[in-house]
């Protein structure tokens, strides 16, 4: 053992620089990532404050349009949300509580996108083929002349 | 703008890994190639090799410093390099690969250290002043050279050379594997590429060390050592054609199944790569190569040692550009098809100057011989007894009879 006294220097040089490694990381790899998977779980609460969602879902619509909410959940479109038509949220609230009227989509192509007849969908789901179910022009507000988009019947 | 045939995709039309990725394979081909010489002298036994031993590992060493630096630079975040040795992780390819390339350089630097020991501390004994504290902190501090202390450091040295193979050679099947499994490409993602990575890094280590055992040979004003250079064209011979042969199998299995990839790979091969994987990469690299070695081993016994040193010097070379072009044209050629399997784009060319320009590649190949240089300034590279210039004495140098040339640390077998 006495022949071998650079070796155990040589082993101490690894180990120190095997130390620094570990070191170096414990500083370098932020403490969140890997919680959940290879990304940085902070930062997923970070995006999420660094931007104002545009969208707020239709509870948020129902704190000043009660009476459409209701309607609405009673109705066959209960599963389709308001800013689908209605556009986002913050378009129409602004974050500082400024409000400006809604760019409604009444068109027929997007009733079309659920309703046009598409031999893949179900059978039982309402859809037509649009230029012979509208008698007339195709213009915006075809669809709603007769069916009320909040409480739609067949 | 590049010019489309067939149908591509609007993001498939732009090479993104450039020249720089093809440096990457071939500069650590070279980290590979080179050990496994050093290793068929160190682990198998190799006694004619004993002339380029040392120098073969020096060269490992010297181009595993730069092996990283075309990835630095392909990125433009230099701090990355570093970055994927310390926070070494499972979860991308180019970790594992840091982890590998942290792991084998860490083998190599104490490999290097125990064969050169004897020297640092002799240099140690002889310096003064900043060169002798140099070389004292290099020494560890230790100026033990007793024959009991060399006989751990020969021990140590087999243990290290038999834990560096596997190290060098998973350090460049791992980046075979990297193309390889890339699944979306097929002209990639084969099981073959990282064995023909590996069988191609052997061509060009063993190549580069036929070239440079040549020129330092010339440097040093002696001639080369003949069975030495015979014994390089051997293997190299051989490893050319295992390299050829694994490189043909998986083009041949490619067009025998009519796979639907096979449809655009063979318009790849026939038009945008005629001339660098038909012409370069099988003809003038592949098959003059392996007639010119054919010829040095066959007739190894009639050969004069100048045809024999020009025929073998030039089939290294050849064989350097066979590996380049190989690099090239998987790098490349992956990238000139449309992943719709329909359509390609026109030839790459490389910009000049720039961070990933022709000179950039020419400045990083040169980089591992001037590190080489320095090191033989610091440590030396010839083996011990011929630093001042004698002739070889290669026949002494059978395992077991190291001892007529001095018993220095670069004849150690296990």
């Amino acid at each position: 053992m006495e022949h071998a006294r650079h070796v155990f220097r040589a082993a101490l040089v690894v180990l120190v620089l095997l130390a620094g490694v570990g070191i170096t990381r414990g500083f370098l790899v932020p403490p969140t990532y890997g919680l959940h998977g290879p990304y940085r779980w902070a930062n997923v609460a970070e995006q999420m404050s660094a931007r104002t969602p545009a969208h707020r879902g239709p509870a948020a619509c129902g704190t000043c349009h009660e009476d459409e909410l209701r309607r609405r959940a009673a109705g066959a479109h209960r599963a389709v949300s308001c800013e689908i038509c209605h556009g986002p949220l913050l378009a129409h609230v602004a974050a500082d509580g400024r409000v400006t009227a809604p760019q409604v989509d009444r068109s027929p192509a997007l009733c079309a996108r659920c309703h046009r007849k598409v031999l893949g969908r179900p059978a039982a789901f309402p859809q037509v083929v649009l230029e012979e179910h509208v008698d007339g022009p195709l213009d915006a507000g075809a669809c709603l002349a007769c069916h009320d988009p909040h409480a739609p019947t067949p | 703008m590049p010019q489309i045939s067939g149908f591509a995709f609007p993001n498939d039309v732009h090479v993104w890994w450039s020249l720089m990725i093809v440096m990457y394979p071939y500069i650590t081909g070279f980290v590979a190639g080179a050990f496994i010489v050093t290793s068929l002298f160190h682990l198998f036994g190799r006694a004619e090799l004993r002339p380029v031993a040392r120098l073969a590992m020096a060269t490992s060493f010297s181009f595993l410093l730069v092996a990283s630096l075309p990835l630095q630079l392909h990125l433009g975040h230099p701090e990355r390099g570093p970055l994927v040795l310390v926070t070494p992780h499972f979860t991308s390819a180019m970790a594992g690969f840091g982890m590998l390339y942290g792991g084998y350089l860490l083998i190599l630097a104490l490999e290097v250290w125990f064969v050169w020991r004897r020297e640092i501390v002799d240099r140690a004994r002889r310096s003064r002043g900043a060169a002798r504290a140099f070389y004292a902190t290099l020494a560890l501090g230790t100026y033990d050279t007793s024959p009991e202390a060399l006989a751990v450091d020969h021990r140590a040295i087999a243990v290290l050379a038999g834990i560096g193979l596997p190290g060098a050679c998973m350090l460049h099947g791992y980046v075979g594997f990297i193309f390889g499994a890339i699944k979306a490409n097929p002209w990639w993602s084969t099981p073959l590429m990282p064995i023909i990575f590996l069988v191609s890094a052997a061509v060009s280590g063993i190549a580069l060390l036929l070239v440079l055992y040549q020129v330092v040979s010339k440097l040093r004003g002696r001639p080369a050592d003949q069975p030495c250079v015979s014994s390089l064209a051997r293997w190299l011979w051989l490893f050319l054609i295992l390299t050829l042969s694994l490189e043909l199998l998986e083009i041949l299995v490619m067009a025998y199944e009519r796979s639907d990839s096979w449809l655009i790979i063979s318009e790849l091969i026939t038009t945008r790569l005629e001339l660098s994987y038909v012409t370069v990469q099988m003809i003038v690299g592949g098959l003059i190569p392996m007639i010119l070695l054919a010829v040095v081993v066959l007739m190894n016994r009639y050969l004069h040692p100048r045809v024999r040193n020009t025929l073998s010097t030039a089939a290294a070379l050849l064989c350097l550009l066979q590996v380049f072009s190989m690099r090239w044209n998987i790098v490349i050629g992956g990238q000139l098809l449309s992943k719709s399997l329909r359509g390609l784009r026109s030839h790459y060319e490389p910009e000049l100057f720039g961070r990933e320009g022709v000179l950039m590649a020419l400045a990083l190949v040169l980089a591992p011989f001037a590190i080489l240089w320095i090191f033989d300034r610091v440590l030396g590279i010839d083996p011990p007894g011929q630093a001042d210039g004698e002739p070889e004495a290669h026949a002494a140098a059978a395992p077991g009879g190291a001892a007529a040339t001095g018993p220095g640390l670069g004849d150690v077998h296990p």
